[in-house]
């Protein structure tokens, strides 16, 4: 195909054709029939999250923890939360970022100890964060991404946790990174997603995903949801809008985040739009930023 | 101490850099070879894309000269700072396997033409790690580069005061920068990142006592001559941003900084430089303003000339040449949504700009611009 029609260029933003340049066709889909476009997602925080050196404090994470799923699942103890987002014959897979300003060991200790209070075996847990076998090898996913901006994609959060299980990564990278929600869409990963759980305690609003201390802060929180564009939407907003209380000025990620909008309107994988979003919000509102 | 977060995890070589390095390159060379000989016949097309990943650049030459240089940095390193005690063997990271390093960032350093990088570690008892990162890329250019990523933080004078010859620099007068735990440094053909994993008054301390061991003793040579054709203002009275300035090579960079097109429209990479910078109208001064520059320098005038082809293919399709009714030349001023954009190729040069409020805005900048590569052409015959 013609490179020009191939191609996103900065016009194409200019000119709010974007989504035509993507090339969408997918006229409908199947998130959209069974909630009629709109999500919910939860943000959690908690200032005492976070001791004076960054350390975790464990008992407020799991509180935390605890309120997010019982938000999410709307059941009245997180037993029942748990259990209903996965049962005990199910494989369990987490889905950490494993690397470079990973998910807080801390975080997926949590995630494993609920799971098990909640009766789901020990040997039905794995970590699930190598290639596409690992996703094959599970029938139920929670993503654990951590929160942050990445200087190829834009983010780097949601979308991109799959990226391995794809099982050919490269395939997802530079120009082809409006493809990431392809995968969440692959046989072995499709409809196993029960939670997305972003790891918010201290996210990296630029230069990721190597770590740059001077763009990483202590937001303290937890955003979690079902439908992961909404949730990376969310996470999204949250990164643009430190940036420009950083600068004072509007500071657009660049390159612009073009598989958020790629995972809403090519692959139907959830709403990008945040009107379409409503926010529940528990805990610590202070520069909450969304 | 452990850090805090298990940042880089996922490490393939540790040898020291006397001269082992050496002895076990090639045996890497060797076993990427034969893996890719052996992914290319059985897995096809995936098997030629991991591949093409890994092969982002050729395991370096190791020349005597580039070994003493490393050498000497590494012995210049403390082995201990305050209450932090030094890994006494660097670890080796090449574009062989940077990606197992750090996936998603080794782009950055590939595109700025990457050699090596030495990593070491400096721990304590009861203070969180320090991380010194040694990026050799293959020239002070290509390091300049990198720091000129981001020119936020607080500049620290590291070495020796400036030679003469590196008064006036179009680009900020920094060579290490330091914020929040990071330290970042251009020395030469070396960029470094020293980072406390905790920042503290005493990691400070630290942080740029290892930064002073890294640059004793290193040249300084001046910033990228490409930046020289950057005229400091533009008519009617923009000015240049220098703390927004970046070198590059690379359309990721590019992108990073600038957001132009998901494609290599401009045929960027290791053999072109390129120079970005906003021009403003300072503010206070009225009406606030703005527009972006881009000079490219191509290896030669027909990589320049296909460049701007393939830009103007792709960029203003509607007006490439062979579309019927028009034929964009190689200087033109023309409006599209954001504004005024122009362009002009001048042998290997390209000069571009866009989202200027007007034509003569446009026309203007790649006017001066333009003499200042005449200026550079002349200088360097």
């Amino acid at each position: 195909m013609d490179e020009k029609h191939t191609t996103i260029t900065r016009r194409d933003f200019v000119r709010g054709s974007v989504a035509a340049a993507l090339g969408v066709s997918v006229p409908a889909k199947a998130w959209e029939q069974s909630t009629g476009r709109s999500s919910t997602v939860l943000l959690v925080r908690n200032e005492k999250a976070l001791g004076a050196g960054n350390e975790v404090n464990v008992q407020v994470l799991r509180q935390m923890l605890g309120q997010t799923v019982l938000h999410v699942m709307g059941t009245k103890s997180e037993k029942e939360a748990w259990r209903s987002l996965a049962n005990p014959e199910e494989i369990v897979g987490l889905v950490p970022t494993s690397h470079l300003n990973p998910t807080h060991r801390e975080l997926i200790e949590a995630v494993r100890s609920a799971l098990i209070e909640a009766g789901i075996p020990q040997n039905h847990i794995r970590m699930a964060t190598g290639a596409e076998d690992d996703a094959k090898a599970c029938s139920a996913l929670i993503a654990l991404p951590a929160l942050k901006a990445h200087w190829l994609t834009g983010i780097g959060t949601v979308l991109k946790n799959y990226i391995l299980f794809s099982g050919q990564p490269s395939r997802y990278h530079d120009a082809n990174n409006s493809k990431l929600g392809e995968i969440w869409n692959m046989p072995h990963v499709k409809g196993k997603t029960r939670l997305v759980l972003v790891d918010a305690l201290r996210p990296l609003c630029d230069k990721g995903p190597q770590p740059d201390p001077r763009y990483m802060w202590n937001y303290s929180g937890l955003i979690a949801g079902r439908d992961p564009v909404a949730v990376e939407t969310v996470s999204l907003k949250i990164i643009t809008e430190k940036r420009r209380a950083l600068r004072g000025e509007p500071w657009p990620l660049s390159p612009p985040p073009l598989c958020v909008l790629a995972a809403d309107q090519k692959y139907g994988l959830g709403t990008s739009n945040l009107s379409e979003i409503r926010i529940d919000r528990l805990g610590w509102s202070q520069d909450s930023l969304v | 101490m452990l850090r805090r977060h298990g940042i880089y995890p996922n490490l393939v070589l540790q040898v020291s850099v006397e001269g082992e390095i050496i002895v076990r390159s090639v045996p890497l060379v060797l076993f990427w070879a034969v893996i890719s000989a052996v992914l290319i016949s059985c897995q096809g097309s995936r098997g030629k894309e991991e591949i093409m990943r890994h092969e982002a650049g050729p395991s370096p030459a190791i020349s005597p000269a580039f070994s003493r240089e490393r050498e000497t940095v590494a012995a210049s390193l403390p082995l201990r700072v305050g209450a932090w005690t030094r890994s006494d063997k660097a670890r080796i990271i090449t574009s062989q396997n940077i990606f197992d390093y750090m996936d998603g960032a080794g782009e950055l350093y590939i595109g700025y033409r990457f050699r090596l990088l030495d990593v070491y570690e400096y721990s304590s008892a009861d203070q969180d790690d320090i991380l010194v990162e040694i990026y050799w890329m293959d020239t002070s250019d290509d390091a300049f580069g990198l720091l000129s990523n981001d020119w936020g933080g607080d500049a620290i004078a590291l070495g020796a005061s400036e030679s003469e010859e590196n008064k006036n620099p179009i680009a900020p007068h920094h060579r290490a920068l330091y914020g929040a735990g990071l330290l970042r440094i251009w020395s030469d053909n070396l960029y470094a990142r020293v980072m406390a994993y905790r920042a503290s008054e005493t990691s400070r301390g630290a942080v740029l006592d290892i930064g002073r061991a890294i640059v004793a003793g290193r040249k300084d040579p001046s910033e990228p001559a490409l930046l020289r054709v950057l005229p400091p203002g533009s008519h009617p009275s923009f000015r240049l941003r220098p703390d927004r300035l970046c070198y590059f090579r690379s359309h990721l960079v590019l992108n990073s900084i600038y957001f132009l097109s998901t494609g290599n429209i401009l045929n960027l990479g290791p053999n072109a430089e390129a120079v970005t910078a906003p021009y403003e109208i300072p503010a206070g001064s009225g009406k606030r303003a703005s527009f972006r520059s881009l000079l490219i320098h191509y290896s030669g005038e027909s990589e320049a000339r296909e460049a701007l082809r393939h830009f103007l293919g792709t960029y203003v399709p509607e007006k490439a040449p062979g579309t019927p009714g028009t034929n964009l030349g190689t200087d033109e001023v023309l409006k599209i949504e954001d504004g005024w954009m122009g362009y002009q190729l001048k042998g290997a040069y390209l000069c571009l700009v866009f989202e200027c409020p007007s034509a003569e805005v446009a026309r203007s900048f790649i006017n001066q611009a333009l003499k200042g590569v005449s200026k550079a052409e002349a200088v360097h015959g």
